[in-house]
């Protein structure tokens, strides 16, 4: 017995050396283990011996972390499911094609970040360093995009980021990030000009996630709501873990509330929606960050009705080249409906904002590659500083101020509303503004 | 010569430290650096909670809560003070040294379960304080701005300085480390490890001798906080105290050696190796704690006293050596 112990604790210690030697660090070529998950494109290959001469082909490596576990996987996968799809189009096509014959295609590099900031710096180091990613795309979530844009801005590579709205991150004085969406502070706006036309006497009870985003969130929405003459009788923030929402409702009904406006993410928002209808809270109107644009959420049943979101593209009310021209502005990219064609077609699913800022994170590459006709890391900066487009995302404008470098400018959030078409199916549908509206406001909520 | 030999139990440890702080110079590799600095934050925090848990016996479940404190103090004169990187890494290891003070004379008279419990209070206390705490920023935290790198050459510059810091925190926390074991203040804390009751008995004020290795055990922590959100650019109420960091300490600690001056070293080479593999491995990623979980258990029931503890024990000539 007392042998077989010692033999185990042998190897026990072996295997402690082993593994400190074995893992990740330190080495000079990435060992095998740790090598990344590699989206190749379906690219045929570029050195046959028999094949003519072809033109020059590139290959761009996009570099990229997401969350494939912890809180943010649901959204974060989507966007990189919509970030493949762009890829995956645009090497069958056939790449892009430069003016000096040189055909553009694009390999995806990536590793899980688990959301962890630990490791953010340690895996964007490697994606330029080790995999030589000439682009890179941020982490989901402002506070790993802050530890990823310090990477990238030593090494002047340019950030795309699609899952970072809090302002914050672009106001530190970098010259690499380029957000997609609109800022966080912007996010509730919408749905405050919409209380204004159905009740301008509502009462409103913030009650959000005590994380980055979401408090940026509602430190943006305050002083629109005061501007717009409206009463706040509740402001509670909430931690990101909880799970018993029964005090926090209980204070919202004792406050006299008619709206609530908050939320944070998907686990805590789907999870107080449900508790909001189980305790009949009685509010007239609900919006809720993040949780309700997923198309997981009608899986609540009654609980999701009337539940309205802030989102950033909706399919029902995606923008158009009409839209584009009436504004002057060159349309570029698929419409929304080939989008969602496609997407279904390669998933099953429909399309969320989150997938949908996957592919336009690559669309707008694609398009800053085209218009400074090189991959050359400067000349496309140039591009998308003076990018002033629209897809069927929306509008892409970014500010390039020294104060806010790459803070998205041009593109405006929608509001949606769950209600029940003809046949009693929960549809998430747009509400605001009333020129893209395709439904009116429900408006009270029905009681449960 | 004899003092030389007296000394030979921390040779090992920062040689090893060295030549790991030098690896990424020699390689000339940002991606190496990158990994290497993980290990020695890691060896850094790990020595410094061997002060309290392998000298001392007590277990702490909720040391993070000095990493996250002291960062925040430094970060925020950092930023809203001007403070230099360095002046704010003292001023995040006396915050946190500080803090122990206050929390250790009150905690410390709780002895086993009872004080693990507290130790992770502490914690989320901390953190649901800073996340109400609108000086440092709430639940948005504190974002650098780049202009701060420029004072140390921009960006690139910052976090190769950040990486020579990083290893002279490392190094500290040895020289600590072996200091406290090899004092008669040390030999005070192992009695109380022992039996603390005897050690009472035989001279030792266990109160204070506690609580100054609270104390000792904080400082370090406070300035690696620091330097690592000043790495990041930003500090965020959940990134500085993850209770799962602690944890991880703890079986860094255990994995090695506790109450040994090379194990913690040992064990945070192994464990974010092995780390580093198991977050990366498809098999493994999703339950790499677990895994963390079951070692832990398996080195209490085979080897209690961590891989150093054991060599020390089944080959006495390596006990000069291995201190």
């Amino acid at each position: 017995m007392k042998r077989s112990s010692t033999i185990l604790t042998i190897v026990l210690i072996l295997g402690l050396l082993l593994a400190g030697c074995g893992g990740n660090p330190p080495t000079e070529k990435p060992p095998e283990p740790a090598a990344p998950t590699q989206v190749e494109s379906s690219v045929p290959a570029q050195e046959q011996p028999t094949t003519p001469p072809q033109p020059k082909e590139v290959t761009v490596v996009i570099g990229f972390t997401s969350s494939l576990t912890g809180a943010q996987e649901v959204s974060s996968k989507r966007q990189v499911n919509g970030l493949n799809l762009w890829m995956q189009q645009v090497n069958d096509a056939g790449g892009i094609k430069l003016s000096d014959g040189t055909v553009v295609k694009f390999k995806a590099v990536t590793y899980d970040d688990e959301s962890n900031k630990e490791r953010v710096q340690e895996l964007y180091t490697r994606l330029i360093t080790e995999d030589k990613a000439d682009f890179l795309i941020s982490p989901y979530s402002s506070g790993l995009t802050a530890a990823a844009s310090i990477i990238a801005e030593q090494n002047g590579k340019i950030m795309i980021t699609a899952g970072a709205a809090e302002d914050d991150a672009y106001k530190t004085g970098n010259t690499s990030l380029f957000q997609l969406y609109t800022p966080g502070s912007q996010y509730l706006l919408s749905t405050v000009d919409m209380l204004k036309t159905l009740d301008p006497s509502a009462k409103i009870a913030i009650v959000h996630e005590n994380d980055k985003f979401s408090t940026a969130v509602v430190e943006g929405l305050k002083p629109y709501l005061a501007e717009q003459g409206f009463e706040v009788v509740l402001e509670e923030g909430y931690a990101s873990d909880t799970t018993d929402f029964g005090p926090i409702i209980n204070k919202i009904v004792d406050s006299g509330a008619t709206v609530l406006l908050g939320g944070g993410h998907y686990p805590d928002g789907s999870t107080f929606a449900r508790q909001l209808y189980e305790r009949k809270a009685g509010l007239k109107f609900i919006s809720l960050l993040v949780a309700p644009a997923d198309s997981k959420f009608p899986e609540l049943g009654e609980a999701a009705l009337g539940i309205a979101t802030s989102s950033q593209w909706e399919l029902s009310a995606t923008h158009t080249p009409e839209e584009a021209a009436a504004l002057g502005k060159e349309f570029y990219g698929p419409t929304g409906q080939e989008f969602a064609v496609a997407y279904e077609t390669m998933t099953g699913d429909k399309p969320t904002y989150h997938v949908a800022g996957g592919y336009t994170a690559g669309l707008i590459l694609q398009k800053a590659i085209e218009e400074a006709d090189s991959v050359d890391p400067e000349e496309v900066r140039t591009a998308l500083e003076a990018m002033d487009i629209f897809t069927f995302w929306g509008g892409v404008k970014f500010d390039i101020s020294t104060e806010a470098h790459g803070l998205q400018v041009g593109h405006d959030m929608v509001v949606a509303q769950w209600q029940k078409n003809e046949v009693g199916e929960l549809k998430r549908l747009v509400i605001w503004p009333a020129d893209v509206a395709t439904i009116q406001p429900l408006y009270p909520i029905p009681s449960p | 010569m004899n003092a030389w030999k007296k000394h030979l139990g921390i040779v090992l440890p920062l040689l090893t430290v060295t030549a790991l702080a030098l690896w990424p110079v020699v390689t000339d590799n940002p991606a190496n650096r990158e990994s290497v600095f993980t290990i020695l934050k890691a060896v850094a925090l790990a020595s410094s909670l061997n002060i309290l848990l392998g000298y001392t016996g007590y277990v702490s479940f909720g040391h993070i809560v000095f990493y996250g404190f002291g960062g925040y103090v430094g970060i925020y004169l950092l930023t809203e003070k001007g403070w230099s990187l360095g002046e704010a890494l003292l001023a995040g290891g006396v915050a946190s040294g500080l803090l122990a003070l206050l929390l250790g004379s009150a905690i410390l008279r709780l002895r086993g379960a009872y004080f693990a419990l507290a130790t992770i209070g502490v914690n989320e206390a901390m953190r649901a304080f800073i996340n109400n705490f609108e000086l440092f920023g709430g639940p948005t935290g504190i974002t650098l701005k780049f202009s701060v790198y420029k004072e140390y050459g921009g960006a690139a510059q910052a976090l190769q300085t950040a990486f020579y810091i990083g290893a002279g925190l490392a190094l500290l926390a040895l020289i600590l480390s072996y200091m406290v074991r090899s004092s008669k203040f040390g030999l005070g804390l192992l009695a109380i490890r022992e039996n603390e009751d005897a050690a009472e008995v035989m001279g030792v004020v266990t109160p204070r001798a506690k609580t100054w290795a609270y104390v000792l055990s904080a400082i370090i922590p406070g300035m690696v906080g620091v330097l690592f959100f000043f790495k990041n650019g930003n500090v965020e109420p959940h990134d500085a105290f993850p209770l799962h960091s602690s944890i991880e300490l703890l079986v860094m600690v255990m994995l090695g050696g506790q109450g040994t001056v090379f194990g913690p070293i040992l064990g945070a080479f192994a464990y974010q190796g092995m780390r580093g593999y198991l977050v990366t491995s498809p098999v493994f990623k999703d339950i790499q704690l677990s895994v963390s979980g079951v070692l832990l258990l398996v080195i209490v029931l085979f080897i209690p006293a961590g891989a150093i503890g054991w060599l020390r024990h089944r080959i006495p000539p390596l006990r000069r050596l291995l201190a």
